[in-house]
């Protein structure tokens, strides 16, 4: 969802910076083309931009939606229920494919990425947000201490949840780290293949080609 | 429903193209005779929670994935 929207407001600022170098390059427009093109980019602001959120979740995919109509995003953006192992959308459809936080609780990872190969286009991205691993050996133990000792029982205080967290930081644990993971994605077909550490490695941009 | 997703969308598990059923609001797989429900405004594309043509619609509300 929240990428969902930064991708719809990009789409929009670059729509309207096309606008306005339309307009400066116009001085004589008559106010009747000056007026229709506004009308234009009102009824489509998104041109042809079309954004799916998938999950198979229902209540994450509730809680997206609501967050959206509060946020103002109505148009060209559309939910759906599914399972990232087996798709309901057709090959070669999609230009970029994105997973934030998403791909560790899948069971078949492998399964998942087949299914982003598949519907994205050819020349389309795939772009995955997700916790990894930190090689540091200083930040790591820090980081683990932070993670098993912290973590489960901020969860219980304020969430009442232990046990989830305490899922959260074992499911994290148990997720490949970069160069594995990395040769996952290779092994579903993408092609330039890379990663990005954010903050020593505690999370990860992976990324790769359909080409 | 979202006009523009419809086009999109297939069967999960045949890949094949979905008839929208206005009646029932739900989309159709023909061939394997099973329907997916849309709730809320979202398409349910799972096979859980998916019914099958023959039988009739349930009367209760559909089981969490």
């Amino acid at each position: 969802g929240d990428i969902a929207f930064r991708f719809i407001n990009y789409v929009r600022s670059v729509r309207e910076r096309q606008l306005q170098q339309k307009l400066k390059h116009h001085q004589n427009l008559s106010w009747q083309e000056i007026s229709e093109s506004y009308q234009e980019d009102k009824s489509k602001s998104l041109g042809n931009s079309q954004v799916v959120v998938c999950d198979i979740n229902k209540e994450m995919l509730k809680v997206g939606k609501q967050k959206a109509q509060h946020l103002g995003y109505s148009e060209g953006l559309s939910w759906v229920l599914g399972n990232a192992e087996e798709l309901p959308f057709d090959d070669d459809k999609f230009d970029v494919y994105t997973i934030a936080f998403g791909i560790r609780n899948v069971t078949r990872i492998d399964l998942a990425l087949q299914e982003a190969y598949r519907v994205l286009k050819p020349g389309g991205r795939f772009l995955c947000l997700e916790f990894s691993h930190v090689s540091n050996p200083l930040l790591s133990r820090l980081y683990d201490l932070y993670s098993f000792q912290v973590i489960p029982v901020l969860g219980e205080v304020i969430a009442g949840d232990w046990k989830s967290y305490q899922y959260l930081v074992e499911s994290i644990r148990r997720f490949p780290p970069q160069e594995e993971f990395k040769a996952m994605i290779e092994d579903a077909g993408f092609l330039k293949v890379d990663y990005q550490n954010l903050n020593s490695g505690i999370v990860a941009i992976h990324s790769g080609f359909k080409l | 429903l979202e006009p523009s997703l419809l086009p999109f969308l297939v069967c999960p598990l045949s890949k094949r193209p979905l008839r929208y059923e206005e009646a029932t609001n739900e989309l159709i797989n023909e061939e394997l005779g099973i329907a997916y429900p849309i709730i809320d405004g979202i398409p349910h594309m799972i096979p859980e929670a998916a019914r099958t043509t023959q039988k009739k619609p349930p009367a209760e509300g559909l089981k969490q994935p």
